[in-house]
């Protein structure tokens, strides 16, 4: 069951009842991030941060490595001087951990979100990125009567089933 | 349109409540609506995209009359082997700094008058990195070896000098380059999503549907984007602080008289920053008066950031008066007499451009009234341009022709080829922008939404944004 707003504490309050009720699966619609949305959807805290800590490790262990190694297996001796040394080699570690720490952090992002999609799938509405907001409601067939009328007593402009 | 709604604001903006709002607009369809109208098509437009166009082909005949004729036709001078190719590769770095600036740093310290000047940033940082990055191509005279400064084991098995500051700007610049791009795409995808959901044509809009990569606006994308948002702005943070370090090591690490100095990386970001600030307000004020979008970059956005600039203008200033102190202080000859020949001396012209348009002309700026004139930031904004680059010309030729060794000192004097690389690396810049703001939204749709009170059935429900 899909209801489209257009106020934001519609929806909220939409969605507080539809939790409260148990009435299954909510994915909600926003054309901006609203804090008010979270709050009422109440999820977990995003995964993205683990990404961004191991490429960031992964990153700058490879930058360190691939000096010393480097420099290492062709040698450029300088007299006086120490064939692979730690300070100038900073740069390249904390380059490369930039890199992809920052990358793998992208990578996260794209994975916990489900993207790149290749279709929109069902419950989308080009209004939501407009100025619309959006509840899909996946609840059982015999919960859809009780969804749709949560939906428009909270103001929903517009309900409507979806398969 | 009305630019600012209260009377109270018209001399109060205030940097760092972030309480920059934008009265004039209402609702999110006007957003949509005016920004992207921006997308159409104009003559002027199209003149200006033209007039771009012409100073890259004027660029592109310099590059490839000098690779047909060899490196000579440059103005290299032995010793100044550094020319208008490392001054304008500087030049274009330090340009590219606002963007990230703006888009991370200023993101991170929640201040809002970055909100409607961000997107225009970022995409100017990328293309300044990507006209800074010919030049060191150009620069070494046979194009087709640059490939000889990235490490990979080639076929002799020889790896670069990892102790060179030059391998360290590879790695510093592809960095910068890579993430730079990376965090103006990441915060496109939202927007393109509109674009795709208003598109008509069936094939834009599959276009753009494969480019907002199938976006769909819900809370959970919405959820790990802003974390993604809030970790690419933390990278870019201490990125951007080391790239202009690292250039800054190209000529600090030289025992060289004005270039040996520990001041450099700080002096460097100050004025990269300083820079990059003066190259937005070149593109944002005629943006914002042609495309009709004087109430989202409003006075209080300029006025924000006309402090910026002040307060850049002074950390400059500073390093040049620290230059100039520590060369009498530290008793070294070589370093007094350069610092002598440098502004009374040889080079005096250039360094009285550099110290007028980088530390005389900004002191205006304390003045409230001209900090609110868009007219005066717009010449002033190009003043510094043209100071800003004479600032990386005085660092890099006076102290190559001028070094320790007198029997060596000489001369420097650009050709038409060089000046002909410098007018075509404008060309590739702004028809790189130009383009740009007109297939993309030149502001921050989803962003610029989040400042506007949503639209509510209660009036004090949920206690708001």
């Amino acid at each position: 069951m899909m209801g489209v707003f257009s106020e934001l504490d519609s929806t909220v309050e939409a969605i507080e009842e539809l939790k409260q009720r148990k009435m299954g699966d909510l994915t909600v619609f926003s054309p901006t991030p609203r804090h008010e949305l979270e709050h009422a959807v109440h999820p977990p805290m995003s995964g993205v941060r683990k990404f961004t800590l191991i490429g960031a490790l992964s990153g700058v262990c490879f930058g360190f490595w691939i000096a010393i190694w480097g420099s290492n297996y062709w040698p450029l001796v300088v007299g006086g001087k120490a064939i692979s040394t730690w300070l100038p080699y900073v740069v390249f570690g904390f380059e490369v951990m930039v890199m992809v720490g920052a990358l793998s952090t992208v990578f996260g992002m794209f994975y916990l979100a489900g993207i790149p999609r290749l279709t929109m799938t069902v419950g989308y509405d080009p209004r939501f990125s407009r100025g619309s907001y959006g509840i899909f409601c996946e609840c059982a067939p015999e919960q859809l009567v009780e969804a749709e009328s949560i939906l428009r007593r909270h103001g929903a402009v517009e309900v409507r089933g979806e398969k | 349109m009305a630019t600012l709604a209260h009377p109270d604001d018209l001399r109060r903006p205030n940097i760092a409540s972030a309480d920059i709002q934008l009265p004039a607009v209402t609702s999110y369809e006007q957003v949509d609506n005016e920004i992207l109208a921006v997308l159409k098509p104009t003559k002027a437009w199209f003149a200006s995209l033209m007039l771009a166009i012409a100073c890259l082909g004027l660029g592109a005949f310099s590059w490839i009359y000098q690779i047909h004729q060899g490196l000579g036709v440059a103005g290299y001078n032995p010793p100044v082997m550094w020319g208008v190719y490392i001054i304008t590769f500087v030049f274009w770095v330090g340009i590219g700094h606002a963007g990230t600036l703006i888009s991370a740093i200023l993101y991170l310290f929640r201040a809002g008058f970055r909100t409607t000047i961000y997107r225009a940033a970022e995409a100017m940082t990328v293309f300044a990195v990507m006209t800074a990055g010919l030049f060191p191509i150009i620069h070494i005279g046979r194009p087709w070896k640059f490939f000889w400064l990235i490490p990979y084991p080639n076929w002799r098995l020889i790896w670069p000098n990892f102790k060179s500051p030059l391998v360290w700007d590879v790695f510093a610049i592809t960095t910068y380059l890579t993430i730079s791009t990376t965090f103006l795409f990441v915060g496109l995808i939202p927007d393109i999503a509109v674009l795709r959901d208003r598109e008509t044509n069936p094939i834009r809009r599959k276009i753009l549907g494969f480019l907002s990569f199938g976006w769909r606006n819900t809370e959970r994308e919405w959820r790990h984007f802003a974390r993604a948002y809030l970790f690419l702005a933390a990278f870019s943070t201490p990125l951007v602080l080391s790239v202009h370090s690292v250039v800054s090591f190209d000529f600090a690490m030289g025992i060289v008289p004005g270039w040996h100095t520990t001041i450099f990386p700080p002096y460097f970001v100050a004025g990269a920053i300083f820079s990059g600030f003066a190259m937005v307000w070149t593109i944002i004020i005629p943006m914002r008066r042609w495309f009709g979008l004087r109430h989202y970059v409003t006075l209080n956005h300029l006025d924000a950031s006309a402090k910026m600039v002040l307060f850049t203008s002074l950390v400059v200033g500073l390093a040049y008066m620290i230059e100039f102190f520590i060369a009498w202080y530290g008793g070294v000859k070589y370093e007094q007499d350069y610092f002598w020949n440098r502004v009374f001396g040889q080079w005096w012209w250039a360094a009285w451009i550099m110290l007028t348009c980088n530390m005389i002309l900004p002191l205006s700026l304390f003045s409230q009234k001209l900090r609110r004139n868009p007219t005066w930031l717009w010449i002033l904004s190009i003043f510094i341009n043209i100071g800003m680059w004479f600032e990386r010309f005085v660092i890099v030729v006076p102290s190559l022709s001028h070094d320790v060794e007198p029997w060596q000192w000489s001369s420097y004097m650009p050709t038409w080829v060089d000046y002909g690389l410098l007018i075509g690396s404008f060309g590739w810049f702004f028809m790189w922008f130009l383009l740009f703001v007109k297939q993309l939204p030149v502001m921050a749709l989803a962003e610029i939404k989040e400042i506007i009170p949503p639209k509510m059935k209660h009036t004090h429900s949920h206690g708001g944004h």
